[in-house]
C-alpha cells in the first residue's frame, strides 16, 4: 500500500465525486459477505447449445424459428453430444445452457450433456417435464396468461401445464416475458405463481432481426414494464427473483449493448479474455458461427434486453460499477440474481440496495 | 519501489485473490500466460485489478486489460503508471 497516493479515479465517478477504494466498497459487513458469495462462481464459462429441431408449440416472434441455425442437419447421436461436452470440458467450459428448439423433446441428449457436465440450464416451454434425474435449472418461458398463450403460443392451458409439471421443483424458474402487449397479464400469472410455491424471473421482449410485429416495446411500455416489475418486487420478494437493478437494466430506453457493451462474440471481436474468447453458440449440427455467437442469436441487437444477455454482459461490467457504495451493492444484487435464476443450489439473499441506480454513465431512463 | 518488489507483491496479489494453491510468489512463472496457461477469466482479471488499484493507488482502465497478460506485463505496468 502506498499511502502517499489516492486510488484513481473510477470509470463511474464523476469530477468532483469522492474517488472509492475498492476496499471501501467492500468494507461494510453485508457487502464483503455478498461480494465472497458471489465471487465463488467466478469460475463459470458459458456456452450454448440447441439441442434439436423440433418443438410442441409455435410461438409468434420464436428467436428459433428465425434465420438459418433452424436448417442445420440435427445430430440425433448421443455419443456425439457426450463427446461434445467432453471436448467443451476440455478447453474450460463449465456451464452450459441447453436451448432451442424445445430439449425437452430430446431428455437422452441432455441426460448426456449432464452426465459430462454437471452445472447448467434448461430453456424450456414446459409443456414437457424433463426427468428429474437431470440436475440442470429448467427456464420455463411465461408469455402471459392462458389465453394469451393460447393466442401467441397455440398451447392450451399452458400455465396450467406447467405448473403441473414442475410445481415445488428446485430446478425450475418461471421466466416470465414482458411484451408490449402483456404487461397488466404479469399479476394474476405471478399470484398464481406464487400461490403454487413457483419462483418467477423477468425477461423483456426483445427483436428478432427484421422483426415488425406487436410485441416489440416502446418507450412507454418499457417505462409500464419497469413500474410493474418494482412493483411486483415488493408484493412478492419471496416468489420474484429480481432486484432493482435487474429492473432499470432491462427496461432501460437503451439496450443492453448500449448500456454496457456486449460482451458476447456477435458484438465483441476481441479473443484476448472473457466471453469474446471461450463462447461457442452450437447449432443442432454441433457447429458453431463467431459471427453469430450470443445467448439469444438472431435478436436485434439494438433492442436486446434478454435476461439471458444481461446475466452475462451487466456481470462482465464489474470495475464499472465500483464507483460508488450504492452502484457497487446493485452490482451485487444483480449478480446474486442471476446466479440464483441459473446456477442449482444458489439462493439468493436479500437485495442489497433497495432504490434504482443509473447504469454507469447513463440516465435512470 | 524496485521492480523485483512489484513482481513479487503482484505475485502475492494474484496468489491470494484467485487462491492458487499450488503457486508461491517464487514458483510464479512471471512470464506464464495467465489466460492460456493459467485460465483466469475476466472476472478474475477484474478482481486483481480492482485489489492492485488499491494497493498502488494508480488507475487500470479496461482498454488495457489485453496488456496485463502475465505477471511481469502487470508489474511493468504498474511500475510505469508510478513513474507518471
Amino acid at each position: 500500500m502506498n499511502p502517499s497516493r489516492t486510488a484513481g479515479t473510477n470509470a463511474a465517478t464523476g469530477r468532483g465525486q469522492k474517488q472509492y477504494r475498492f476496499s471501501e466498497l467492500i468494507a461494510e459487513h453485508g457487502v464483503r459477505d455478498r461480494w465472497e458469495k458471489v465471487r465463488k462462481y467466478f469460475f463459470l464459462r458459458e456456452s450454448t447449445y440447441d439441442m434439436t429441431n423440433r418443438c410442441n408449440i409455435r410461438c409468434d416472434g420464436c428467436y428459433y424459428y428465425e434465420g438459418d441455425k433452424q436448417h442445420a442437419v440435427e445430430n440425433q447421436s448421443v455419443d456425439d453430444w457426450r463427446r461434445l461436452m467432453e471436448m467443451e470440458k476440455e478447453r474450460g467450459i463449465t456451464f452450459v445452457v441447453l436451448a432451442g428448439a424445445e430439449p425437452s423433446l430430446v431428455p437422452e441428449r441432455c441426460r448426456a450433456c449432464f452426465q459430462v457436465m454437471p452445472l447448467g440450464c434448461i430453456a424450456s416451454n414446459g409443456f414437457k417435464a424433463i426427468p428429474e434425474d437431470i440436475g440442470y435449472k429448467i427456464h420455463i418461458s411465461v408469455w402471459g396468461n392462458d389465453d394469451t398463450s393460447l393466442r401467441i403460443r397455440n398451447a392450451k392451458n399452458l400455465l396450467r401445464r406447467q405448473i403441473e409439471n414442475y410445481r415445488g421443483d428446485p430446478r425450475a424458474v418461471f421466466v416470465y416475458t414482458f411484451t408490449r402487449n402483456n404487461i397488466d397479464e404479469v399479476y394474476g400469472v405471478t399470484e398464481t405463481l406464487a400461490e403454487n410455491g413457483c419462483r418467477i424471473t423477468f425477461n423483456m421482449f426483445s427483436s428478432p432481426v427484421g422483426y415488425s410485429g406487436e410485441l416489440r416495446h416502446t418507450e412507454e411500455t418499457l417505462m409500464k414494464s419497469r413500474e410493474t416489475m418494482m412493483d411486483l418486487l415488493g408484493k412478492f420478494p419471496e416468489s420474484v427473483l429480481f432486484s432493482p437493478y435487474n429492473v432499470v437494466a432491462h427496461t432501460h430506453r437503451l439496450a443492453l449493448h448500449d448500456l454496457f457493451s456486449c460482451s458476447y462474440p456477435r458484438m465483441n471481436h476481441s479473443t484476448d479474455i472473457g466471453l469474446g474468447r471461450s463462447f461457442k453458440q452450437y447449432r443442432t449440427d454441433l457447429t458453431w458461427d463467431r459471427d453469430a455467437a450470443c445467448c439469444v442469436p438472431d435478436t436485434d441487437c439494438a433492442d436486446c434486453r434478454h435476461y439471458a444477455a444481461g446475466s452475462a454482459v451487466v456481470t462482465a461490467r464489474l470495475y464499472r460499477h465500483t464507483g460508488d457504495p450504492d452502484r457497487f451493492k446493485s452490482w451485487l444484487d444483480y449478480v446474486d440474481t442471476y446466479l440464483a435464476v441459473w446456477v442449482m443450489g444458489y439462493e439468493k439473499g436479500t437485495n442489497l440496495c433497495d432504490r434504482m441506480i443509473p447504469p454507469p454513465g447513463h440516465e435512470i431512463f | 519501489m524496485a521492480a523485483d518488489n512489484i513482481l513479487q507483491r503482484v505475485a502475492e496479489i494474484i496468489i491470494d485473490e484467485l487462491k492458487l494453491e499450488d503457486l508461491t510468489p517464487v514458483t510464479f512463472d512471471p512470464d506464464m500466460d495467465l489466460v492460456d496457461e493459467l485460465g483466469i477469466d475476466s472476472m478474475d482479471l477484474t478482481t486483481v485489478v480492482l485489489v492492485l488499484q488499491d494497493e498502488y493507488g494508480i488507475t487500470i482502465d479496461e482498454d488495457d486489460y489485453p496488456r496485463l497478460s502475465t505477471l511481469r506485463l502487470i508489474a511493468e505496468y504498474i511500475e510505469g503508471k508510478l513513474k507518471e
